[in-house]
């Protein structure tokens, strides 16, 4: 929301500097995004070069049928020669002049300068061009009254500063000038001026009814209308434009400019209907009807649900409730009559129904916040008065339809729980002044009542502490908690997973973050998104593949040659239950062979003290015989309709690895008593894999072999057909003593023996 | 002198012997020629070693064995001399370009986002945190209800959340752990929740449907706003510098009150304004508060015998701060010649 300085100093004045002001106003109330200035710029005497002119003479430029050539006063004895393209004034106007020098809100320079061979020493201005308003089919016209040479900025509201400021979910009452105002009262305990509408009311007419209904007291509980006849619908003047503007919003006449300027002072949004466009001269509240449609103002046909609240006439809708009106019964130029809506919609509704018809307008930004029934007064009788200035309207109708509100919150307060939460002492009087401020009433023995403004947000003791609180932010000094009892590791499982994050790194993989949304997954029950972001991120993946897939591909198209990448993250499995199981997994791939993605996944779990046992299985959605099980998980040969070239990748679901992790390593002697080295070969069939050899050898000779592990496939005529040759480098060991030639030979025989009865291998030589 | 005592053998002058011995070593040039003369003046057949061996008296025992010592020490000095020499003799021959590439051994990298998580859980682990983890998939209760976020509040929208069904959903923050942890125990709690959070963000330079956050809860008794501020100030000095100030400025969450936003003096510029701090000399970092009474009654704490109070920021934003990253997608694009400069 935009805040012109002058505006807010109508309500509250204060003698510190602007951006000072911004500052504190960011640790107590809201955020100031910027501080800047609009209109004519200050300084270097730059406002003093704009001056009330009177025009002498104004006659057609002799070479040029668009221009007049003008004599103007502006009070220096001798008159200025000005070439000017307006034609809405002529000798005898009183206008508004830019002497050469003068620097526009746009940045333009004027100079001194011939136009068609005739000296224009200066500029008769458009309102545009000070940003006044949005006009520049002609020039301002002024009252005659101002004397030539009087400063422009004493007849106009020529600059301003504006705080550009943003307001949290909680706080309606910061959405208007005034609940700024307010703020600033209570930072700098300065008085605050009467809330407008508030005092002056006066009588309320009874000259004719007006016919109100309200079907939704829940989404509507309140709806004034007033009946204002003899409307002139014309321009705003200069200093309601100039603060529209500086409030960020377009002038368009002076009836809507009041019901904006009235939302922008108080925060209550008004809207008025040309009286005479509604139908039986009636207000319905009511849901709309399935299908029915309405023009609104932005010029969109909207087809509405019973969802919708509107505002109907007697046949039709003529609003969206809150949020925009009908194009129908818009104010126009020909409107005489006027009804106004002060009324109050129920925050929820409106969100809803903005989300639904994808709306938003300034209205609904306020109702959202949760506006309070009561503000719809101050503000029905505030553009009261100023239509009654403005367009010389007569007030002639009153109604006032309304359900009962809800109580306002009345608080106990301990004055020393503010200690208790900020860390600071903070003056009861302080306290009690601040609440006072900000409209609290205060009671000797401190029962709190909270104003109509703040009662959705000000309910509990902690609220109203907060509201102390928020203004000694600043002071607070930083302490540390007391602590009775320390802790502060990772968890085991934390532990380990840096550990196999770490040992991937070393193992030279690229570590990854991929989505946990996918376009797809192989799970039939993976979770999936009713109404997803986008196809691409649409279910819950069970696996990490496709994601490591996405990653590997990027880095190809760029022109990385060798990819390795690993990921650890969530899946998501379906349990039946509302919430998913959601494991750790690892997930690697590596351009390359299913080899090159076994050793890092031997890697993993030798880190993790865990033996790897792996056997061939067929993988659910890989058709590679290279395809591995392994505790926890799976290695495989990719897919290569997945990706080009050669890709292995393996998975594996990290909390099943961690429940077999040791809880501690013991020490193996492998020192004290040497070891006996062999390498033994063994022929064998074809399908007969390492792992089974080892598996049974291990059987066989027991834990004196300590290791075995194949060096070497061999196929050809040596071995003869449907048959390799597997070479082992054999270790055996004790830790209790040497092992002898004859402990050597005994346990070599009982592994050939073993293996060549199981699998009728045959020792190579 | 007469070392035979029998008087039978001939006398030797080992004044003259030692100098001749030391001529020698001194005029070996090269191992061989050195050996050579070791072997002479000091070897088992050698004058000295058998006048050694026949010595009887200590007087005479103990001038040659002075000669013995300093001989073999000379041989030693000599022997590392030659050595030397030839070391030096090798290496002159051969031109040496240091400046050729290592070997270099494969290396991956941790992501970025990793390093800086870490580095973020082992502070709070130093100031005796812990680190908790729940699940990314949340019903309304612990990402909505439990945080007392009312029903009109604009984050419950499908519009900015992802629900799976009318009561579950991805959660939007890491603070339903918050409630979980709660509900899982009895305070003190001192806790850092770190994770994936989900958003109904259309991705850009500054915006991700899926995005990391970490939060840090305490619940102890007498903790207040001040305690906060030192905890996230040590934090900030810790992760930043030991120069960084923090602000806390008002602010509105649902599950604290009061709310504060944290902000930290801008370690680029430091404060004096740059256009990472948009020239304010402060960087916004984070949502902070002292947790609303109403929570601790979700969870069945006492809030008149409890407080606490719980701080959270976005791991991204403080890796593109200090790192120079300016654009969100960098981070899932996995991009090697990016990750690798980490």
């Amino acid at each position: 929301m935009k805040v012109p300085v002058t505006w807010l100093r109508e309500y509250v004045d204060f003698d510190l500097p602007v951006e000072e002001l911004a500052r504190r106003l960011v640790f107590t109330s809201c955020e100031v995004d910027r501080v800047v200035r609009r209109g004519v710029a200050d300084g270097n005497g730059n406002l003093e070069l704009f001056l009330v002119g009177k025009v002498l003479e104004a006659e057609k430029h002799p070479d040029a049928d668009r221009l007049q050539l003008t004599k103007v006063d502006v009070g220096e004895g001798e008159p200025r020669s000005i070439v000017c393209g307006a034609w809405n004034f002529g000798a005898g106007a009183t206008v508004a002049v830019a002497l050469p020098g003068a620097v526009l809100p746009n940045g333009l320079t004027l100079e001194r300068r011939k136009v068609r061979g005739e000296v224009s020493d200066g500029m008769i201005l458009a309102e545009d061009e000070v940003d006044l308003g949005t006009d520049h089919s002609g020039i301002m016209l002024l009252d005659p009254e101002h004397e030539p040479g009087t400063p422009l900025a004493e007849v106009l509201p020529l600059g301003d500063t504006v705080l550009e400021i943003e307001t949290g979910y909680n706080r309606p009452d910061l959405t208007s000038i005034y609940g700024i105002a307010r703020e600033v009262s209570a930072l700098l305990n300065v008085p605050l001026a009467p809330m407008p509408g508030v005092q002056d009311s006066g009588p309320v007419p009874n000259d004719e009814a007006v016919d109100i209904r309200i079907e939704d007291f829940e989404r509507c509980p309140r709806y004034i209308g007033r009946l204002f006849r003899g409307v002139r619908v014309g321009d705003s003047p200069h200093w309601l434009k100039a603060r529209l503007l500086g409030a960020g919003m377009r002038p368009i006449s002076n009836v809507v400019d009041v019901t904006n300027y009235v939302m922008l002072a108080l925060g209550n949004p008004l809207h008025a209907f040309d009286h005479a466009k509604l139908a039986e001269s009636r207000i319905v509240v009511r849901r709309a009807r399935e299908g029915e449609t309405i023009r609104t103002l932005d010029g969109a046909e909207r087809t509405l649900t019973s969802e919708e609240l509107v505002i109907a006439d007697a046949e039709r809708p003529v609003a969206v409730a809150g949020i925009m009106g009908g194009e129908e019964s818009e104010v126009s130029a020909d409107t005489q009559t006027v009804l106004l809506e002060a009324a109050n919609f129920e925050q929820l509704g409106v969100l809803r129904s903005g989300e639904r018809l994808h709306m938003r307008s300034e209205s609904q930004t306020r109702w959202e916040k949760g506006v309070a029934p009561e503000l719809a007064e101050p503000a029905a009788n505030y553009a009261t008065q100023l239509l009654d200035e403005l367009t010389g309207a007569r007030w002639t109708g009153h109604a006032d339809v309304k359900a009962e509100f809800s109580e306002r919150p009345f608080i106990r307060l301990r004055p020393a729980r503010a200690q208790e939460v900020v860390g600071i002492p903070i003056e009861e009087t302080d306290q009690r002044e601040r609440l006072i401020r900000l409209g609290f009433d205060v009671d000797p023995e401190w029962n709190v009542d909270t104003p109509y403004w703040r009662a959705r947000d000000v309910k509990r003791e902690i609220d109203l502490v907060e509201e102390v609180a928020r203004f000694h932010l600043e002071e607070v000094p930083p302490t540390l908690p007391t602590r009775e009892e320390l802790f502060g590791q990772l968890t085991r499982e934390q532990r380990l997973r840096r550990l196999v994050a770490d040992v991937l790194v070393g193992c030279g993989y690229f570590e990854a973050y991929t989505y946990s949304l996918q376009a797809d997954d192989p799970h039939p029950d993976a979770l999936v998104l009713p109404e997803p972001l986008s196809e691409l991120q649409r279910v819950l993946r069970t696996t990490l593949l496709y994601g490591l897939i996405g990653a590997a591909r990027h880095n190809v198209n760029v022109g990385t040659e060798d990819v390795a990448l690993f990921e650890i993250a969530h899946v998501y499995l379906a349990t039946g239950e509302p919430l998913p199981n959601e494991p750790w997994h690892l997930g690697g791939i590596v351009r390359g062979d299913f080899y090159r993605a076994k050793g890092a996944v031997e890697q993993v779990f030798s880190a993790l003290k865990l033996e790897s046992r792996f056997e061939r299985a067929p993988h659910p959605f890989m058709p590679s015989p290279a395809s591995a099980a392994v505790e926890g998980g799976w290695v495989s040969q990719l897919d290569p309709r997945l990706l080009e070239g050669e890709w292995s990748a393996f998975e594996l679901d990290l909390p099943e690895l961690f429940a077999q992790v040791p809880e501690r390593v013991l020490y193996e002697d492998v020192i004290t008593y040497p070891p006996v080295r062999q390498d033994l070969a063994f022929s064998v069939p074809e399908e007969v894999s390492a792992g089974e050899l080892v598996a049974a050898a291990r059987e066989a000779a027991g834990p004196e072999l300590r290791e075995m592990r194949a060096f070497d496939v061999y196929h050809g005529e040596q071995v003869g057909p449907k048959r390799k040759s597997i070479a082992f480098a054999v270790t055996f060991q004790s830790p209790e003593r040497t092992l002898s030639d004859e402990d050597a030979t005994r346990l070599r025989t009982a592994v050939v023996e073993a293996l060549a009865a199981r699998f009728g291998a045959e020792l190579r030589a | 002198m007469n070392v035979d005592q029998q008087g039978e053998s001939t006398t030797v002058d080992w004044q003259q012997y030692e100098s001749d011995a030391q001529q020698a070593i001194v005029a070996a040039s090269t191992a061989g020629e050195l050996d050579d003369a070791r072997v002479h003046y000091l070897g088992r057949k050698g004058d000295l070693a058998q006048a050694l061996r026949a010595v009887r008296d200590r007087e005479s025992g103990m001038l040659l064995n002075g000669i013995r010592a300093r001989l073999e020490t000379a041989v030693d000095a000599r022997r590392a001399a030659i050595e030397n020499e030839e070391l030096q003799r090798l290496y002159a021959k051969s031109s040496f370009d240091v400046t050729l590439p290592g070997e270099t051994p494969q290396r991956g990298r941790l992501h970025i986002l990793t390093q800086v998580k870490r580095e973020i859980e082992d502070v709070f682990l130093g100031m005796g945190f812990e680190v908790y983890e729940g699940g990314e998939v949340t019903d309304t209760w612990h990402n909505f209800d439990a945080l007392t976020t009312d029903p009109g509040h604009p984050s419950r929208s499908p519009t900015d959340t992802f629900y799976l069904s009318d009561d579950v959903l991805l959660r939007t923050h890491t603070s339903p752990d918050q409630i979980r942890l709660m509900e899982s125990r009895q305070p003190p709690i001192y806790a850092i929740m770190p994770g994936r959070c989900y958003r109904r963000d259309t991705p850009d330079a500054t915006h991700s449907p899926t995005f990391l956050q970490v939060e840090s809860l305490v619940v102890d008794r007498g903790i207040t706003l001040s305690d906060l501020k030192g905890v996230v100030l040590h934090f900030f000095r810790a992760l930043f510098g030991p120069e960084r100030e923090v602000r806390m400025r008002t602010s509105y969450f649902p599950f604290t009150e009061p709310s504060v936003e944290f902000d930290v003096t801008c370690f680029l510029c430091n404060g004096q304004g740059c256009a990472v701090c948009k020239h304010s000399g402060w960087i916004e970092m984070g949502g902070a508060g002292w947790v609303d009474p109403d929570v601790f009654r979700n969870v069945g704490y006492d809030p008149e015998v409890w407080s606490g109070f719980a701080f959270g920021l976005g791991i991204e934003r403080i890796a593109m701060l200090r790192h120079g990253l300016g654009d969100l997608r960098l981070f899932w694009e996995n991009d090697v010649r990016m990750l690798e400069q980490f």
